[in-house]
Order: structure tokens, then sequence, then C-alpha cells
């Protein structure tokens, strides 16, 4: 970084004061931080206690109720080579990458379409943000009907243009991208509206300028929207790929059954079961918590670097 | 009044120390069970009889407030998630049956019922369920509440179209073994057009082994799934793949209720409880089937139990409610009300339950459910089987569904099974 501008960089007399003046202000502002505390303490609750009692219960053996036993680095050896969690990984992969790209696409396309329709914006933007706010339950129960074999509405679509149909929920690709299908569908609203917000902070004199110097619509698109789109983009980017990762209701519910099975299992060949669904499957099925909150952990450090992947693309991008 | 920052400040800062108060105080003095005159009761929805609970509420109301409640979601894990906590412990709680072998281990959080004498009223229970509920100790954990006998569900018309016994009886003696029962399946293929036998392999797979007195773990701790009684489940359930008994239909699916009712599945292997499941999701069918005995003998699916935990105040009461409950008039109740099949032999012969069944055509059916019942066998169920199960279930479908190598498949659930026993602290 020695090269950044050191514009940003206060003089060294005003850091100083700053310092001590922030010093004063933490104490003096008490009130000001007993009056957001509440977040912060439920948060210790319910959100920093449990992670961290989860990393404790990832050193031992515990079906839930009885004595914990100490394990040490025992799951954590386990879930390396435990092909089953690898192969959960891959299939989270899969589906995330069938789900986000098109969404991602498809988001950018309705934002701006949105951002040029004239009448019932809001009309609009509401339709688009409802599939987000639909229970993922109801969802997939419909999205269920619409894949299944003999009667669904996608085997209809592809038999009036002439194709076979496809057993979707009994091929572990067709499983694929039917839980892809149903994550682009919640969230392509969802996400059309965080770049429509996006769109909207872009000043209109950089179109009036572009448009003087005779850029088409797809220039001013690649060269004005698509750059100044970038920190909208990231966001994006990450949230989908934390929530993808995480894509635990949409396999669960749609490759549920009424045999007597387990529903953690992810269909045929697992080709359904995620990272969390495997975490589901091993901590509430063969209550095993210890493995359980290793898994977690494994499915933490693959967020993580997907994340950083992300950032570090759309980062890059920017500087070139 | 206007609303200065100050003025909100304060109110906030005010709210934070009262809800850190509330909290501080709460946390000290958290009650492990119920408080006052409340008994506590958890159940799930359509675990007990509706009309039983409300009674019982009635009849033990001049001595204590039992409190009866349905807790939705996953019942199993709020349980244990609050047993571990030690706080607000239900006096009584329903343990669902799939999950008894997972508490089993930990009777000491339940009250021992021998203690309570429940010795006394074993023989008006049906034997093996009753065994379900006993730990390795001896300590009895479980009251039992329900049991669901696996019958087989058929469309006498589409039996008749194919040439196959179609009287309820008939069907009980001439498809009694398997091999009967697959023969018919070949017959019932050729005789109508795109109708099978059977859904998927995991029935077959699942009552083979339920007929059985031995699964995947045995009472030492050790892996015996991969014996001779699982291999012959296995190729059972293999077999009628291969002989093409088979659809490729997924229960549950509109496909399945639109070929159950067109007549192309006319047949299921379930337990009791799915009548229940019949009548829901295709009331068009009703007056189409009928019940009879399950090829292979009688196996249970599903049924769950009553337990008292150790934070109760009141043991003996408690006790004596669930017995009252539970009782052989009492389950027929919960018969008619929620379909809970009943664990007291005593209830079959009532005049309640030998209403003749208008969905299936006037049958009574208690003359199939009721000697199923009575005949299932009884398996030691580890709290491992789940675990070491599982990839034998996963193996046996993608046979089933992606028609995978049968003996590739075998090698790979074997392989998995050991690095799962291993990995469990089961011997193999």
């Amino acid at each position: 970084m020695a090269t950044a501008p050191a514009l940003d960089k206060p003089p060294a007399a005003a850091t100083g004061t700053t310092a001590v003046h922030r010093r004063k202000g933490v104490l003096s502002h008490w009130r000001l931080y007993a009056a957001i505390s509440p977040f912060y303490l439920l948060f210790l609750c319910f959100g920093l206690i449990p992670v961290g009692f989860s990393l404790y219960l990832s050193f031992h053996r515990w079906d839930g109720l009885g004595a914990m036993e100490w394990a040490g680095l025992a799951q954590f050896r386990y879930l390396l080579t435990d092909t089953d969690f690898w192969s959960s990984i891959g299939n989270t992969l899969i589906i995330w990458a069938l789900a986000t790209f098109p969404m991602i696409l498809l988001a950018m396309v309705t934002a701006v379409m949105l951002n040029s329709a004239v009448r019932f914006k809001n009309v609009y933007r509401f339709a688009y943000f409802l599939p987000n706010v639909t229970s993922i339950v109801a969802v997939a129960i419909v999205f269920g009907s619409v894949f299944s074999t003999n009667f669904g509405l996608m085997n209809a679509l592809l038999q009036a243009v002439g194709l076979d149909q496809v057993a979707w929920l009994n091929t572990p690709w067709g499983i694929k991208v039917a839980i892809a299908t149903l994550m682009t569908w919640q969230w392509t609203g969802y996400n059309a509206i965080i770049f429509l917000a996006g769109l909207q902070t872009i000043p209109s004199d950089l179109y009036e300028a572009a448009r003087i110097d005779g850029a088409g619509p797809v220039q001013t698109f690649l060269r004005v929207t698509l750059p100044l789109l970038r920190p909208t983009l990231l966001f994006v980017l990450v949230v989908s790929t934390v929530t993808g990762l995480q894509s635990f209701a949409e396999p669960q519910v749609l490759l549920q059954t009424t045999a007597n099975e387990s529903t953690f299992s992810g269909g045929p060949d697992h080709a359904g079961r995620t990272m969390v669904l495997y975490f589901f499957q091993q901590t509430f099925d063969n209550n095993d918590f210890g493995y359980g909150a290793a898994v977690a952990w494994g499915i933490f450090l693959v967020v993580v670097l997907f994340s950083i992947i992300n950032w570090r693309l759309v980062q890059r991008r920017g500087e070139d | 009044m206007r609303l200065s920052r100050r003025g909100l400040l304060r109110a906030g800062l005010a709210g934070t120390a009262a809800t850190a108060l509330g909290g501080l105080a709460a946390g000290c003095a958290v009650p492990a069970g119920s408080t006052g005159r409340n008994m506590v009761l958890w159940y799930w929805s359509g675990g007990l009889s509706d009309t039983v609970v409300k009674e019982a509420t009635a009849r033990y109301g001049k001595d204590v407030r039992l409190k009866a409640q349905q807790i939705g979601g996953y019942y199993r894990s709020k349980l244990i998630t609050t047993l571990a906590g030690r706080a607000h412990i239900p006096d009584i709680a329903g343990l669902k049956g799939e999950d008894m072998a997972s508490y089993l281990p930990n009777a000491d959080q339940f009250v021992d019922l021998r203690t309570l004498g429940a010795e006394r009223l074993k023989s008006r229970y049906l034997d093996w369920k009753w065994q379900q509920g006993v730990a390795d100790d001896g300590s009895l954990v479980g009251f039992p509440i329900d049991v669901g006998p696996v019958v087989h569900y058929y469309q006498p018309a589409v039996f008749d179209k194919a040439g196959l016994p179609h009287e309820p009886a008939d069907v009980s003696r001439e498809l009694d073994t398997w091999e009967k029962f697959f023969a018919a399946g070949e017959q019932l293929r050729r005789r109508v057009r795109g109708a099978f036998l059977l859904t998927d392999v995991g029935s077959v797979f699942e009552m083979s082994l339920g007929q059985g007195t031995t699964r995947f773990v045995d009472r030492d701790r050790h892996f015996i799934g991969d014996g001779e009684h699982v291999r012959a489940c296995w190729d059972r359930a293999v077999e009628a793949k291969r002989r093409g008994l088979v659809s490729d239909i997924v229960s549950g699916t509109p496909d399945w209720n639109s070929a159950a009712e067109r007549g192309l599945l006319p047949s299921q292997l379930n337990a009791s409880w799915a009548a229940g499941d019949l009548k829901l999701g295709l009331p068009k069918t009703k007056g189409r089937w009928r019940v009879a005995d399950c090829p292979g003998g009688p196996s249970n699916v599903g049924g769950s139990f009553l337990a008292i935990t150790k934070a109760c105040r009141e043991p003996e009461r408690a006790f004596e409610i669930i017995t009252w409950m539970l009782d052989a008039d009492n389950q027929a109740q919960g018969f008619v009300d929620a379909g809970l099949f009943p664990s007291t032999p005593a209830s079959y012969g009532m005049r309640r339950l030998r209403e003749p069944d208008p969905f299936f055509g006037g049958q009574i059916t208690m003359d199939v459910y009721g000697p199923a019942a009575e005949k299932i066998p009884v398996a030691y169920n580890s709290p491992y089987d789940i675990a070491l199960g599982q990839p034998v279930r996963d193996e046996i479908k993608n046979v089933g569904v992606l028609g995978k190598d049968p003996d590739q498949a075998w090698r790979d659930a074997m392989g998995k099974c050991r690095r799962i026993a291993d990995h469990l602290g089961v011997s193999y």
C-alpha cells in the first residue's frame, strides 16, 4: 500500500488530538453505548456464546444428553477423511454455481428494466421481492410439483417443445438443477432490488456524457453501469455465496418423500446433500453432536474461503 | 409530549437495565421443572388423543393443573435441549419411537417406571412394545402409547383385473410370502399395463428388516449389519428391482397420487397410520382399498411412548395420569381420534374399533391390524442403528433408482459402515 495516496491521512497534529478526544469520548458517551447495548447483549447470548460452545463441542463426543467425552482432534481428523463431507461440499458448490450466475444475470437485467420503467414502479418492486419473503417450505413443495416426472410443469414444457421427460427428482443432475432453479427464482427479485438501489446511485450526468460521446446502450451498460455497480455486485456476490453455501431447507423439503426414511439424505446418490444438510444428518439423525459441530466449523471455513475469493475477484478487477 | 433525544436515551437505558436485571433475576431463579400446581406434559400434534388429554385435565384438575403442550418443529431436539439445560423440564414427556434408542442410554434423565409399580400393568400391553421402552440396565423409561403394525394396502379391483386374489382373506393367505408376493407382481405387470407392485425398493428392504429380530448393531456395540440377516433383506430388495416390480415414481409426489388414483400403484406395504395418509391424500379412492397381511410376516414402523422426567415433583401422580391416559379404553379413543393404533390388545375387541371402515369398502380393518400387532418380533434397537443403517439404506436406493450395480453398492455400503463404526467406537 506504499503507493496509496496520502490524501485521506490527516496531519500528524490532528491525529493526536483526535485520539485524546476519542478516548475521552468512549467514557463520556457511555449512555449512548448503553443505549445500543441490547443488540450486543442479545448477540452475546444468542450469537457469540453458542458459536464458542460449538467450537468447544467439536473437540468432544456428545450424544446431546449424556456426559461429554474429550475427543481432542479426532472429530476434525475424521472430517478431513470423510468422503461424504467432501462430496457435500462439491454438491453445494455445483448447486451454488448453477443458481448464482443465472440469478445475477437475471437480477441485473431486471434491475435495468425496473430502473427505466416509468409506471407501476413500486408494484414491480413489490412483486419481485415477494418470492424472497415466501416461506421456503411452501416454495419447495410447489417446486416439487413443478419438477415431478409425469405431471410436472417442467416436463410439460419440455414435451411441448418436443423433448423427452426428465426424472428431475430421481437423477443426480436433475436434483441439482431443480434445487438451483428454486434458489434462482427465490433470489432474483431480491437482488434485482439491490442492483436497482445501486443503479440509482449512478449520477445521471455520466450517462449524459456517455450519450454525447456517442455510446450505445450496450456500451453504456458495459462501460458506465457495470464498473459503477461493482460494489453492489460484490455485495450481491458475497450475500449469495453465504446463503448459497448454507442452503438446507431447499433440498430437504424438495427431496422429502413419504417413504420412511431420513429427510437429510439428499435423494439418490446424495445428489442434493449440501453441507448444511450433512451437518443436520450427523447431528440430529445420528445424535453425533461433537462431529456435527466439527462439520459446522468445516462449513464455516469453506464459507470464509469463498468470501475471500469473491472479494479478491471483484477487488482485482477494480484495480486494472 | 415531545420526545427529546435525552428522553429517548434515558428510556433506552432504563429498558436495557430492566432487561438485564430481569434476565439476571430469571437466570438465578430458573426452576428445573414445573412450578406451582402445574404438571407439564409435552407431546406433538397428533401424538395423543385431544379428547383424552382434555378429559385427563378435567379428571385430575382438583390435584394438579395438567398443562398439555404441543411442541412444534423438531420435537426431539427441543426436548433434549431442555433436558440438557436443566430448566423448565416438562414433568411428562412424549418420546417418539424412532428416537427411543437414543434416549435409552440416558435412562438416568427419566424416572424408572418400575419403581412406581409399572410391572403390574405389563401384561395389559404388547410385550414387544414394552421391551422397546426398557433400557440396558433394566429400568423402564417409556410407557407405551401406540404401535404401527405393517400391513398390505391394496386395490381389489386392480388385483381382480390382474387375475390375482382380491378378497382380504385370500390376499393374506395366498400372498403370504415374499416369493408369492413378487410372483403376483409379475402377473400384475403382465396383465395391467403400466402397473407396478412396488413404488420403490426401500419398503421391501425396510419391512423385511423389521420382520427379523436383529438389525445393524448388537447389545455389545458390535456392527452386525454385514450379517446374513441384512444381506437377505438386501437381496430381496434387489430381486424386486431385477424382476421389474418397482416403479420409478417418488412416493408423496403428485405423480404418486395420480398413479395410485389410476390404479397403477395398487399396492402399498405400510404401517397402520398410513391409512390416515391414504384417506387424506387420495380422498377420491374411498372404497377402493382393502387391508391384508404383509407378506413375510408382521413388522412395526413408528409408535411412541410417554416418560416421566427426573424433574417431576410428583412422579406418583404423573404415573397415575399417564396410566389412565394410556389404558385400553383411552387408547381406543386415541385410535378413533388420531389413528394411534393401541398397544393394549384389550382395545382390539372393543366395538368402537370394530366399526366397518367405508374407505376400505366396509372392511373391519381391526381383523388385520390386531393380529399383526400381537405377532411383531422383539428386536434390539441400538443407539448407533440409525448412523450405521443409513449407508445401506442409501445404497439400496441407488440400486433401486439409479440402477447401480448391486454388488458394487453393497461393497460401498459396507466400506462406509466400517468407517462410521470406527468413528463411533462400534466394533466390527
